[in-house]
Order: structure tokens, then sequence, then C-alpha cells
């Protein structure tokens, strides 16, 4: 992370499951991220309202670390990254579809438990639980 | 701090939540992931990483290119600083423009003129155009 967390920053707690020993911990999102979710339509502020959450109490894999290329990178131990598939995408307008075939959700989650960004993603070939080239991104998989 | 209920975090995002007739294209930086994120349209939209600076965002609904997530700003802009110090000029009052961002990085990478990531980052340019970037980075 750049800084240590603004503090003047507003967050909200929300539930998810601690990929470590299966209890519950809190994972914070962020009031502006919430706001900036809201601003841009009906479909992504119910993505940050409904799909965020699902995928962080009920994810099919959870990894830690996000690699980059040739660097030990910085985001490395504590960053994670939660996926799983929702029980439903969201058009712009927030009227509910299912879910994108062949994608998975992914959370993202930095070493201050917070979470800060989530987007669909082509799953892996071999497994559509997972995304594409998990192997390469992630340094190991918690769950 | 105690985990808000789901529901009534939903509910609280819906009282956020604008139509997307009233979208504007946007660009934030946020802190926590000292990253900056730009979206071009209010369409659902699914990630496809380009290289380690840049992760692009294409319309489920249509497949094209509509944002794009910056990742690690604060080490871009420092590396930018060492090798060019006259990056720093781009940057007035904690802001810098997408467009030089992307730019930048086409002028210090190695990539081929037809390449696709090269494709990528003329797109985005293209896409960004003068969309400001809300929230100030603390790179500089």
């Amino acid at each position: 992370m750049a800084d240590n967390r603004d503090s003047r920053r507003k967050y909200l707690a929300l539930q998810a499951v601690n990929p470590v020993d299966g209890s519950l911990c809190e994972v914070m999102i962020s009031y502006d991220r919430m706001r900036a979710a809201g601003r841009r339509s009906m479909g992504h502020a119910k993505e940050c309202g409904i799909i965020v959450p699902a995928i962080l109490q009920h994810p099919t894999a959870v990894f830690e670390g996000l690699r980059q290329d040739e660097d030990e990178d910085r985001r490395g131990y504590g960053w994670r990254c939660y996926c799983g598939i929702p029980k439903h995408a969201y058009h712009s307008d927030g009227t509910a579809r299912s879910p994108y075939p062949g994608q998975v959700y992914l959370v993202f989650v930095n070493d201050e438990h917070v979470a800060y960004n989530w987007r669909w993603k082509k799953a892996a070939d071999d497994d559509p639980n997972l995304p594409v080239g998990h192997e390469a991104r992630f340094r190991k998989r918690l769950l | 701090m105690s985990a808000i209920a789901n529901d009534e975090f939903a509910k609280r995002m819906m009282l956020l939540a604008q139509p997307a007739e009233q979208f504007k294209p946007t660009a934030t930086y946020d802190p926590d992931g000292d990253c900056i994120e730009f979206l071009a349209k209010p369409d659902a939209f699914f990630a496809e990483r380009v290289d380690d600076l840049v992760t692009v965002y294409y319309s489920q609904e249509t497949g094209e290119v509509i944002g794009s997530l910056i990742k690690d700003v604060s080490a871009f802009c420092r590396d930018m600083f060492e090798r060019f110090p006259g990056f720093r000029i781009e940057i007035q009052a904690g802001r810098v423009s997408l467009q030089h961002i992307f730019l930048a990085r086409l002028w210090t990478e190695r990539f081929a003129r037809d390449d696709l990531t090269t494709l990528t980052y003329r797109k985005l340019i293209e896409v960004s155009g003068e969309t400001p970037i809300e929230g100030e980075l603390s790179c500089v």
C-alpha cells in the first residue's frame, strides 16, 4: 500500500471467512469506494452491495500474495484475493441475470484487511472456480 | 468495529446508487489499493491483465475496452521520477492525467508498434480522453 491507511477515510466492516482457519473475520470497505461504485450504475452498486459480501463469506478459493512479474513484490503476505461465483450478475440497470459463463468473481483485500477492488475475470480452463493464470499470479492458495 | 449485516450493507449501497443514464467517465485514485480505476461506461465488465502496471476492463455487453486499473501507482511514479525527472512537470497539485501515465509507459517500454499491449495502451489513451483523476496521488 502506498502509505498507512488514511485516517480521514471512513470504513464499514463486512464479515468474511478467514481462510487460515475457517473462522469469521472482518474486512473493511471505504465509504469513498462505496460511493464511487454507486455513482457508476445500479448494476455496479449491486455488485458492491450484494456480490462482494457473498464472495467474502462464501469463497471457492482464497489466494495470498499478489505477485508481480519479476519482482519479489511488496504486495506479498497479507494481500489476498477471494474468488467465487455469485448467484447472479447484474446489468447496468440493476436487473439480475445468471453469472457470466466461464468467469469468476474476484475481491481483492489488502494487508490491512480493506477490500479495495472487485471484478469479473475469465476462469481457468481446468477449473471454473479459479481465475485464469492463478498459478502465476498468486504466491499461494490458502483455501 | 462490528461487521454490518449483509442486507443492511446492500441497503446502504442502494441508497448510493445512481441510474446508468447519469454516468460520467470517472478515474479514481484509491489509496487502499494504491491504484487508479478508470471507467468510461457504466456497463458491467470483466478484467484482463495487460502487464504489471495495467489491467484492462472489457464491457460484458459489447466486448469493447471501457476502462482500466493502474496498479502500484506510487512505485510507477517513483520510477518515472528517477528515470525522467521531467515527468514531475506533468503532475500538478497531486494530479496527473491518465493519458500521461499510459503514454509514459509506452515511451519507456520496448513494445513493438503492432504488439497487442501497444494497441491496448493506444486504445486506453483514446478512451480515457480528458477524464480527470479524483483523489490525490500519495507519491507526489
